[in-house]
């Protein structure tokens, strides 16, 4: 977290000294709450990450919201048609800033198989992806990964200037 | 073998006797594959002969199995011998009654793409012919709400049509979201 731990002033506690930057960034990213957007096989997958067997919630992602009012990380995982990317937009739109996207598989983040006429070719056309995942499904660990990576992303990250409340 | 033959042909299935006995007009060939009887049927009376499958009490194909159509227009094969008719119109239709399934194919011609709905028989039709609308461009009359029920509705074309690109017409790379009532 990189705090530097300052005299000890032989009270009950240590002064810490530390910067803003940091502190935000560590409580945000070590309690994501994912908004599951699973229209596909890797849904099964995110389902089983964040079951007791793989138990996504030891990285602090446990609180799934279905309410893109109530969340942080939107998991787009699975096929987006022309007809449901326009929900997928309106419910990216809904989600309070700061907010990340993970692509989840080959079909949310390149069409994957299906090069056809009614299917988004990749969701990054119209949502900023933060990190892809590749397979067909992944495994829960490469979504455990993803998650790992965005928790990096954000600890790398600084606060927009001007931000009078965090 | 002759005589597994002669055994086959004996048994002849229920619903075809009754059918060529009741609507030997409309009958435009008739086969079984797989196990399942397959009539082909003429458009003017296809209504007609679904309603009597169903409405028969030794029939009794009381249960509407699924609407589709098949698009023949990259196929040269006996199917095209009726009168070149692009699409063929699919009922499949099961009796619990006689534990059997039936399908009922009916020719469609490209220049005159109606066809009697099957709604007022079945109302698992609904959606069944909407999807057939949606994909071929069939149109059922008599349905009471035919609209697109898989693709947006702005969608232009019907893609389940051969000559419809497999890549679109740029759907993909035009997409509007201002267009869309989410």
């Amino acid at each position: 977290m990189g705090l530097d731990f300052g005299p000890d002033t032989g009270q009950d506690g240590n002064i810490i000294t530390t910067t803003i930057d940091k502190v935000v960034n560590w409580g945000r990213k070590n309690s994501l709450w994912p908004m599951p957007f699973g229209t596909a096989c890797c849904a099964i997958e995110m389902m089983a990450t964040l079951a007791s067997k793989y138990d996504l919630s030891r990285f602090g992602s446990e609180a799934i919201r279905f309410s893109p009012r109530q969340s942080d990380l939107l998991i787009v995982s699975g096929r987006i048609s022309i007809k449901m990317m326009p929900v997928l937009k309106r419910i990216y739109d809904q989600m309070p800033d700061p907010k990340w996207v993970i692509s989840m598989g080959a079909c949310a983040s390149c069409g994957g198989v299906f090069d056809t006429y009614t299917l988004i070719q990749g969701v990054d056309q119209f949502l900023p992806v933060d990190v892809y995942i590749p397979g067909c499904p992944p495994r829960p660990e490469d979504l455990i990964d993803a998650v790992l990576q965005v928790q990096q992303k954000i600890d790398s990250g600084t606060l927009p200037k001007g931000v009078s409340h965090y | 073998m002759n005589e597994e033959k002669e055994v086959e042909e004996q048994s002849k299935p229920l619903v075809l006797e009754k059918l060529e006995a009741a609507h030997a007009d409309a009958l435009l060939a008739q086969d079984e594959v797989r196990g399942t009887t397959v009539v082909v049927v003429r458009k003017e009376r296809a209504y007609a002969v679904l309603e009597y499958l169903k409405t028969d009490p030794e029939l009794a194909y009381i249960y509407l199995v699924d609407v589709t159509a098949v698009d023949n227009s990259r196929m040269e094969s006996e199917l095209m011998q009726f009168d070149y008719a692009r699409f063929m119109v699919v009922y499949q239709l099961y009796s619990y009654q006689g534990q059997c399934r039936v399908r009922v194919k009916v020719p469609v011609h490209e220049n005159d793409l109606s066809i009697s709905s099957a709604t007022g028989l079945w109302r698992a039709a609904n959606w069944l012919e909407r999807e057939t609308y949606d994909m071929f461009g069939i149109h059922f009359e008599g349905h009471p709400d035919l609209r697109r029920i898989l693709m947006p509705d702005d969608f232009e074309g019907h893609p389940l049509r051969k000559d419809y690109p497999l890549r679109g017409r740029g759907e993909r790379e035009r997409f509007n979201f201002d267009k869309q009532n989410v």
